[in-house]
């Protein structure tokens, strides 16, 4: 009796669990509005049928009223396709509409010591699908030699300041920790590559005055809330350790000295997980979901979550939505798990969500309530 | 033979305690440097963390890679003394040098120039793995020699 007991509490227990996973599948439609993109990676809504797609492997892509042109943008600088890199994220100024700069990140081979790379981010004036004017912004220093970590998100926040994410380079970790570097930094600098007066160590002797916070292994998402007071910025963990942070400028975010997670080889990073003058995150992942990229929707399509923060994840491949409660992470729900890798995921104008699928035949799914 | 494989067995398992343990005590000294509160507890029990994590978890076993390396480096050296007088504790020396630089220069190549073993970013700690691997060889050669010369 009691065998038969345990099966019907396991059957019932097995049936909810479908009848629950379906039952998200059920509140939206998904419409592929893209396929055949390379490693798309970064997103933007140029008007309100007008996206700019960035592909890892150096194409500048436009899709105008659902359909993907067939020529890429011209202009956009060749671009160091190898490892993690390559052509990156895109935003555009916060005057776009009448000034037409649009930034992007991306990896580049050094022109004299062909083995190494840097980060760089440029603008430049998007017209008639072709990009020109085109300024240096930012590079990070010092070169590397790995092809890996870059962060490389852009995004402008409310006083019209860039923010740059640069990741740790994988082997140059513990340059994270020091100020005469851009390894694992978030930078800020005005939209033209200036160094904004208020940055934190503008005045501290031997630190770059671009840095505004430090600490990060590899971060590739970051956002803003509605009102712009909150930055949330996540990092990519090594084995476990993935994080969520609330970004403020002079922070230290403790990375490679405090970390929930282990090196891929096993060993201990650091068998350390606080300290003071050392930021926790709001939230973390073990195992790593590896986070790609994080959008705080604010729209009224889906009015049940709003001031929501969705991460995309690459592993398993799904998206986050973290419910928050100021500035704490209160729960976390797992939605469109079945569309595998997800690199990227944003707010659309009208508010719809717009999801990149990672891969050589990248998607590009709109998300939208159930009709 | 069944002497030499138990050398053999035996001669892995140091090396591999001499590069995990050189990966730990490195990043213990970084960390130190830091302001860390780094003391002896926290050192041996890192020590033990990465023996079992890094032959356990991680994404190669060390032990593994050590034990192919050498097991490559050996036989190429055995049949190389064939020809080459030169004493086995010095060849094996050299074979199992040789096998460390190996799994340091390799493994970047096949991974986008990441140096997977964190002890191994630095020219300094690449030559202490090296070392590693020729006193690992070494030790192997000797207990050969006793029985084999």
């Amino acid at each position: 009796m009691n065998f038969m007991k345990k099966y019907l509490i396991l059957f019932g227990l097995t049936f909810s669990a479908i009848i629950f996973s379906q039952h998200h599948e059920a509140e939206y439609d998904l419409e592929t509005i893209a396929e055949g993109l390379d490693h798309p990676w970064g997103t933007v809504f140029l008007s309100e049928d007008e996206i700019l797609v960035t592909e890892l492997s150096g194409a500048l892509r436009v899709i105008k009223s659902g359909k993907l042109l067939s020529q890429p943008v011209s202009g956009v600088p060749n671009v160091l396709f190898a490892g993690q890199g390559g052509l990156s994220d895109v935003a555009l100024h916060p005057n776009f509409k009448k000034n037409k700069l649009v930034y992007l990140s991306f990896s580049e081979s050094d022109d004299e010591q062909k083995s190494l790379n840097t980060l760089r981010v440029i603008r430049g004036r998007l017209e008639n699908n072709s990009l020109s004017n085109i300024e240096t912004i930012f590079k990070a220093t010092p070169l590397r030699k790995t092809a890996a970590h870059y962060g490389a998100r852009l995004l402008f926040i409310s006083d019209g300041t860039l923010l740059i994410t640069s990741g740790d380079g994988f082997n140059y970790r513990e340059r994270a920790q020091y100020l005469d570097n851009h390894f694992g930094k978030i930078l800020r600098v005005n939209d033209d590559g200036s160094i904004p007066d208020d940055n934190p160590y503008v005045t501290t002797e031997g630190a770059l005055p671009e840095i505004w916070s430090y600490g990060h292994r590899n971060l590739q998402g970051i956002s803003m809330n509605s009102d712009g007071s909150l930055i949330f910025a996540h990092e990519h963990g090594p084995m476990g350790g993935d994080e969520l942070n609330i970004i403020e400028p002079k922070n230290n975010y403790g990375w490679p000295a405090i970390t929930y997670g282990i090196d891929y080889s096993g060993a201990l990073i650091s068998p350390f997980k606080e300290k003071l003058g050392m930021e926790q995150p709001q939230k973390y992942w073990v195992p790593s979901i590896a986070p790609s990229g994080m959008t705080f929707y604010d729209g009224d399509l889906f009015p049940h979550w709003k001031a929501s923060l969705f991460i995309s994840a690459l592993v398993p491949g799904d998206v986050r939505r973290l419910t928050l409660d100021g500035k704490n992470v209160v729960s976390e729900e797992i939605l469109f798990n079945k569309l595998g890798r997800i690199r990227n995921i944003i707010s659309a104008p009208d508010g719809s969500l717009i999801i990149a699928t990672d891969g050589k035949n990248g998607k590009l799914i709109r998300v939208t309530p159930k009709k | 033979m069944l002497k030499n494989i138990l050398m053999f067995l035996v001669t892995v398992f140091i090396t591999t305690f001499l590069l995990v343990s050189q990966t730990t005590v490195s990043n213990l000294i970084w960390l130190s440097g830091l302001g860390m509160p780094v003391d002896l507890f926290i050192i041996f029990s890192s020590i033990f963390h990465d023996i079992v994590s890094m032959n356990g978890k991680g994404a190669i076993p060390a032990v593994g890679l050590v034990a192919l390396g050498m097991a490559v480096a050996f036989v190429v050296a055995r049949i190389a003394l064939i020809w080459i007088p030169i004493k086995r504790r010095y060849a094996y020396a050299l074979a199992g040098g040789t096998a460390l630089l190996a799994i340091v220069l390799l493994m970047p190549l096949a991974f986008y120039n990441l140096d997977l073993i964190a002890g191994a970013r630095s020219t300094l700690g690449k030559l202490y793995l090296i070392t590693a691997g020729v006193l690992g060889g070494y030790f192997f050669g000797v207990n050969l020699t006793t029985k084999e010369d």
